[in-house]
């Protein structure tokens, strides 16, 4: 019974019933709008207009899908959104790739090779995570138009860098604070070198905390939209962009079936990432809180 | 020949001096240990050596090259870590012939290395493994297994048994001193055991507060220590340091001691010069428990054997011997019996006191005195 259960506090029988109630009718209500997106999107437009937001649709239909991707007009072009989903990609996986890497090396110095001054530093970087993107919007549009990199993807991907490395030296730097120095000094006893000692030592045995520092920025950058909107127009915005363009653009009647089948595509890959590396997310995350 | 040479090494951390000035010379195949209390800077010394630590002054020599801005990878020392610092992400092969595939050495060579170090070791079936796999014991011997693969000049090792069990520890010990020789390799070995260092040691180091106390073999430190320091810190259970006043009983040196019922009894402490000027003065007794034992376990050789009476405080008993607490000038003096003495609690006992291997301090030095 209870005591089968390892929790912390033993508690009585019904309370535990009171607990499991309230959070299944808590999950429910979370998970509402993502079920009508979904049944709204398998759905005729005929069907919408009946009107019952939370019925399963009669008769299933993936046109809608097939539309969003492939035929949906996105302001005056009508090729569907698959362009702008392969813009969030060429824009994600260089952004998060090297943001982790930068993160990694500058927790790796923080720990292993301090230097005078490198609180001020980490201070600093720590800062750079608490501005507002709006502060930053003219100041990095200038920078991006210095470096001819203004309404492009490669634009993004060094906007998206800068602003996650704050981030993900963070996550490192306290991963790194709790790996033991003697193994960096038994490398070094062994010849290994600044590099050596980084690559063939510590990211071996980072798996928890890259897999969060993917996750965390992969969902960021992915779901930016103000970076995205003001960074990148036409036709290499990002996912987001196109689909709050997708949605404002009018051809008379509002095709719900259609925006909602292009959300769910929008939201996919950041689901997909979740639910096959969510487990470490929480792993990584108390990492090192508790010993052992 | 000079393998390992330690001349007036400082070491600062800013305005905090933990070194303060070290001199140290050992032979080759030398196994020297340091040892102290916690905080002395014994493992800051082994640190300065293998060149993790930098040096705030003097020079440190490695078989006459001075190697203090020689990087660690480059001095030709192994060392081995009290937490073993295996690679995590590595399995005990490719741990043990790291340094060696550092160092270039084709995969061929590095193979015959490790396969001779893991027969000698007895790691043959763990090489794959990787160490989280192994129990203490055996990661234990992959640590050193990684400093043997790379035949330095010193090894280095930082307290390398004090994760270890008890039964453990005294096992690998032994081991670590059949290794020694066996290679006939130079050890620098730190520990805060002083049970470790008096098995191990060819030569102790014994340090206190950055400063080095005494340097010598096992039985130099333990016979005829510099200091009270050392005279407390090496044996268990330690010496008995009694305040006493010498005085000359036939022309002889001698202590008085008072026992508990208030009768005081004199004993000789041997015709050595250096006492003489002592005589009438206030001294420190410093008296092994070994050599205050029952009549039956006296060593009969001694010429300076004293019998007397003494009421027992307390017994303490180990199994193979008693330990008896007396009182003696108002201190409680351990004394080590045989078990079947008969020592009871409250009553009294002959108790022999070898004073051949007495010592006296100076009460206000606390440096012995001759």
């Amino acid at each position: 019974m209870a005591s089968a259960v390892d929790t912390g506090v033993q508690s009585g029988r019904f309370w535990r019933v009171l607990i499991y109630v309230t959070l299944i009718v808590f999950a429910a209500f979370y998970l509402l709008p993502l079920f009508v997106m979904l049944v709204t999107s398998f759905k005729s437009l005929d069907e919408i207009r009946q009107g019952n937001m939370l019925a399963l649709p009669l008769e299933w239909t993936i046109a809608p899908w097939i539309s969003a991707w492939g035929s949906a007009c996105v302001g005056l072009t009508c090729e569907g959104i698959h362009g702008y989903f392969g813009n969030s990609i060429k824009m994600v996986v260089p952004s998060v790739l090297i943001s982790t890497l930068l993160g990694a090396l500058n927790g790796y110095v923080l720990t292993k090779w301090r230097f005078p001054g490198h609180r001020w530093i980490f201070g600093l970087m720590l800062f750079g995570c608490f501005i507002p993107f709006q502060i930053v919007l003219i100041p990095m549009s200038q920078v991006l138009g210095l470096f001819g990199l203004a309404g492009t993807t490669a634009g993004l991907v060094l906007v998206h860098v800068t602003y996650g490395i704050g981030f993900t030296t963070l996550f490192f730097r306290n991963y790194y604070e709790a790996f033991p120095n003697e193994l960096v000094r038994a490398a070094m006893i062994d010849g290994a070198g600044f590099f050596r000692i980084f690559w063939r030592i510590l990211l071996p045995s980072s798996g928890p905390i890259i897999v969060v520092t993917i996750i965390w920025q992969f969902t960021n950058v992915w779901n930016d939209f103000l970076f995205g909107a003001s960074f990148a127009a036409g036709q290499s915005a990002p996912m987001t962009v196109a689909l709050n363009n997708l949605v404002s653009s009018s051809t008379g009647v509002k095709e719900y079936n259609v925006h909602m089948a292009a959300a769910m595509i929008a939201a996919l890959p950041t689901l997909l990432v979740y639910i096959l590396a969510g487990r470490y997310f929480v792993r990584g995350l108390m990492a090192g809180s508790v010993k052992g | 020949m000079s393998s390992l040479s330690i001349r007036d090494v400082h070491k600062a951390y800013g305005p905090t001096e933990v070194l303060k000035g070290i001199d140290i010379d050992i032979d080759s195949g030398d196994f020297l240990v340091l040892v102290g209390p916690s905080g002395c800077g014994k493992s800051t010394l082994l640190n300065m050596i293998a060149g993790l630590d930098s040096i705030t002054s003097g020079e440190i020599r490695i078989e006459d090259k001075v190697v203090n801005d020689t990087h660690p990878s480059e001095r030709d020392i192994a060392m081995v870590f009290q937490s073993y610092a295996l690679y995590p992400n590595m399995n005990v092969e490719k741990n043990i012939s790291f340094g060696l595939e550092m160092r270039r050495m084709p995969r061929k060579q590095r193979r015959e290395r490790v396969a001779e170090v893991a027969q000698m070791l007895q790691i043959e079936p763990l090489l794959k493994r990787k160490p989280s796999q192994l129990s203490g014991g055996q990661r234990q011997r992959v640590a050193m297994g990684r400093a043997l693969v790379r035949e330095p000049k010193i090894f280095l090792f930082d307290e390398p048994l004090s994760n270890l069990d008890a039964k453990l520890r005294v096992d690998m010990r032994t081991e670590i001193k059949k290794l020694h020789q066996r290679l006939g390799s130079t050890i620098v070995y730190v520990t805060h055991d002083q049970i470790e260092a008096m098995t191990l040691a060819t030569k102790i180091a014994i340090m206190k507060g950055g400063v080095l106390q005494q340097l010598g073999t096992p039985a130099e430190l333990y016979n005829q220590p510099a200091n009270m320091f050392v005279a407390g810190f090496m044996g268990s259970p330690s010496m008995n340091l009694i305040p006493a006043e010498l005085v000359a009983s036939d022309g002889e040196p001698a202590v008085r001691m008072v026992r508990k019922d208030e009768s005081s009894m004199l004993l000789p402490v041997g015709d050595n010069p250096a006492y003489r000027d002592w005589i009438g003065k206030p001294v420190i007794l410093g008296l092994r428990p070994e050599t205050i034992t029952d009549v039956g376990s006296a060593e009969q050789d001694s010429p300076l054997l004293f019998q007397g009476e003494c009421l027992i405080d307390v017994t303490e008993p180990t199994g193979a011997d008693v330990f008896a607490i007396i009182e003696l000038n108002g201190r409680e003096v351990v004394g080590r019996m045989r078990a079947s003495c008969g020592a009871k609690v409250g009553e009294k006992l002959s108790v022999v006191f070898n004073m051949r291997h007495a010592v006296l301090f100076d009460p206000q030095t606390e440096g012995r005195i001759g």
